[in-house]
């Protein structure tokens, strides 16, 4: 494996990000509307980007008992359990990581649905421990075409939002504010579609691992200006290996897709099974739920209700398998894996016959994993180093 | 000395080794529990192996081929017993191979190049494992299992998939007195319900291998009943992987040896 320059610059950033938290707070879900609340001088804190801490630091099924023990299944959502878990713990890994006493506390909790209902029911959680306002957003599910009525509702919420943000704070919304910090988030998630697009050259000059790491600032600092800048660094780092004709692997024979959720307690795990095996993972569905193209400052707040609501997650079927085959054919891919998240039903795509139908038309082979975001008792290596090893065999023959 | 070639299967409950010449007839197979207390056992087979035949190349395969490095070659199991089903059943088909931990369901072509394949999930359930946990606890010998299976007409199943469930599900048998011979035929029932319920072109005729088939031949009849394709079981189904492994090095052994040739043409 070939590491990226950019990665210690990604390690400060993240770490300024950490020991940024002044009041107010807000809390949001990842692909939740961070651009009005920043408008609103809420430092934001993203409970996912901590489940996924505590994922990659493989400590989540020291957590995730506590949650069962507070009444949660253990077969929901893993960040949930293991998030509410490590509070319950009063336990973090910010603290090693980030030397942070605690996760930041809530002046206003606020999540989207557009990924799933658990957000509700986990931001839910933290409203009464906290005793803490919190306001969701609600858009219509598993929508194939959008239309301007289901905008006109995201829109309505999103006005909603801003009153409740009024409230809290006690300042009037500022609409060249908001269209400030709407260009930031903008332009970075321009850069980091731009990003992920390098992996099209061949070899690619990134992975999909490399995007979980990296991905890190579009979640949690989209909307300012350092995740500007850091991307436009990443980019040009990328940018000079594809000059330069080099590969995020030494010998990049095999193009994989990967869809669903990160393994995240087996992200060098996999990243070296799948390189071992000349095959290089290069872009996902996961990564590219950044992406928000549709960011309009003429038309700030239907732009974001649009952005927020066309997510792949979001989507129907039809349209999911549309978007697949087009990224199929532009990263001109060999292979596709699709990760079975036993906890996460909602980013788990291969449960109503996506990956057949996939394989059907578009003639690239599909495999089905099976696993978990976090929760690494849902997961057998040995077992899934035989399905992968035999993939890509299968794609070599 | 005529050459020959080793597939060497270190399965989850059995090492399988198989040794063929270069008509791919098999001249030695051998079968031995995997972890067993006597940890030479392995050693003392391939001593022999060595000793009786002149191997050119070796591949291994299973679940414990990760660790080995005494070898030239290394394939997944689902390559494998492609490959040597494909010996005898040289057309498109599904292979199921019923391991000790694992369930594989295999559509290959002709010549073994795997096409599409599924396993089961995380979960004992439909394996060999299952049954010799569950026909414990039923206090049933498993070698005379498929005769006494054979013999009941009931068709009551075990409704659980989950082993330890399952034991459970057999200690409220044996209090009720249900018989051994519907105990046995209730464990081969719940594998069956577990292997139909994966995924197959129901188009294609299905070759039946792994270890289970072997020690308990009453489950492919028993599937037989319940899927509708052409379903076929080769001699040794236990060997399978093992004899595909032991194709693949002899490939491997053409594979080396041409490019040897080629490096010396080369330099010459």
């Amino acid at each position: 494996m070939n590491p990226l320059k950019s990665t210690e610059s990604l390690k400060e950033l993240m770490c300024s990000y950490y020991q940024s938290f002044k009041t107010p707070v807000a809390w949001c879900t990842s692909a939740g509307p961070a651009e009005l609340l920043r408008a609103f001088g809420f430092t934001v804190y993203f409970p996912e980007n901590h489940g996924a801490l505590i994922g990659v630091t493989r400590t989540a099924n020291h957590f995730i008992p506590l949650a069962i023990n507070a009444g949660y299944s253990g077969e929901i959502c893993s960040y949930l359990t293991c998030d509410i878990g490590a509070y319950l713990a009063k336990s973090s890994p910010l603290t090693k990581a980030y030397g942070l006493s605690s996760v930041p506390q809530p002046d206003l909790i606020v999540y989207n649905t557009n990924q799933c209902r658990e957000v509700a029911d986990w931001f839910g959680f933290y409203a009464r421990e906290f005793d803490c306002p919190i306001h969701g957003i609600y858009p219509p599910r598993h929508l194939e075409n959008i239309s301007s009525a289901e905008i006109d509702l995201v829109v309505h919420q999103l006005k909603d939002l801003i009153s409740v943000c009024e409230e809290t704070t006690g300042e009037k919304f500022d609409q060249d504010r908001f269209i400030e910090v709407l260009r930031l988030s903008s332009e970075a998630t321009n850069l980091w579609q731009q990003v992920l697009q390098t992996a099209k050259s061949h070899p690619s000059p990134m992975t999909f691992f490399d995007g979980t790491i990296h991905m890190g600032p579009i979640v949690v600092l989209r909307g300012t200006q350092e995740c500007v800048n850091y991307y436009g660094t990443l980019l040009d780092e990328l940018n000079e290996r594809i000059k330069n004709g080099e590969g995020a692997l030494a010998n990049e024979k095999y193009r994989i897709f990967w869809d669903g959720m990160p393994v995240w307690g087996r992200l060098r795990a996999l990243s070296d099974l799948f390189a071992k095996n000349n095959a290089a993972v290069i872009t996902s569905t996961y990564c590219n739920s950044w992406v928000f193209d549709s960011f309009d400052l003429n038309a700030p707040l239907q732009s974001l209700a649009l952005a927020y609501t066309q997510i792949f997650i979001n989507r129907g079927e039809e349209t999911k398998l549309m978007m697949l085959k087009k990224w199929v054919e532009d990263y001109e891919i060999d292979g596709i894996v699709f990760h079975d998240a036993k906890t996460c039903f909602n980013n788990s795509n291969n449960r109503f016959g996506l990956p057949d139908r996939l394989r059907k038309e578009t003639g690239i082979p599909t495999l089905v994993i099976e696993g978990d975001l976090n929760d690494l008792r849902f997961y057998s290596d040995g077992q899934n180093q035989t399905k992968i090893e035999t993939f890509i065999e299968q794609i070599a023959a | 000395m005529t050459d020959h070639f080793l597939g060497i299967d270190l399965g989850s409950s059995f090492t399988k080794l198989c040794v063929i010449d270069s008509d791919d007839k098999v001249r030695f197979k051998t079968v031995f529990p995997t972890l067993s207390r006597n940890r030479h056992k392995l050693q003392e087979n391939l001593d022999f192996v060595y000793e009786k035949f002149a191997i050119q190349s070796r591949c291994v395969t299973g679940y414990g081929r990760i660790t080995y490095a005494d070898c030239d070659v290394k394939k997944t199991e689902l390559i494998c017993s492609a490959v040597g089903a494909s010996k005898d059943f040289p057309y498109r088909k599904t292979v199921i191979d019923i391991g000790g931990e694992d369930v594989k369901i295999i559509a290959c072509d002709g010549s073994g190049k795997v096409e599409h394949f599924h396993m089961n999930d995380k979960c004992a359930a439909g394996t060999g494992a299952f049954i010799m946990e569950v026909a414990e606890k039923a206090e049933l010998g498993d070698e005379d299992m498929s005769q006494l299976a054979k013999s009941s007409d009931s068709a009551k199943e075990l409704n659980s998939f989950c082993t330890v469930f399952a034991k459970t599900e057999i200690l409220q048998w044996k209090f009720a007195g249900v018989p051994p011979e519907d105990m046995a035929k209730g464990i081969y029932l719940s594998i069956v319900n577990r292997i139909v319920k994966m995924s197959y072109d129901r188009n294609l005729p299905v070759i039946l291998c792994g270890g289970v088939i072997d020690f308990h031949p009453y489950i492919s009849e028993l599937l037989k009943e319940r899927l509708p394709m052409e379903m076929h079981v080769p001699e040794d189904p236990q060997y399978i992987s093992a004899y595909g492994a032991a194709l693949i090095a002899m490939r491997e052994a053409d594979r080396l040896k041409s490019s040897a040739h080629l490096v010396s043409s080369v330099e010459g």
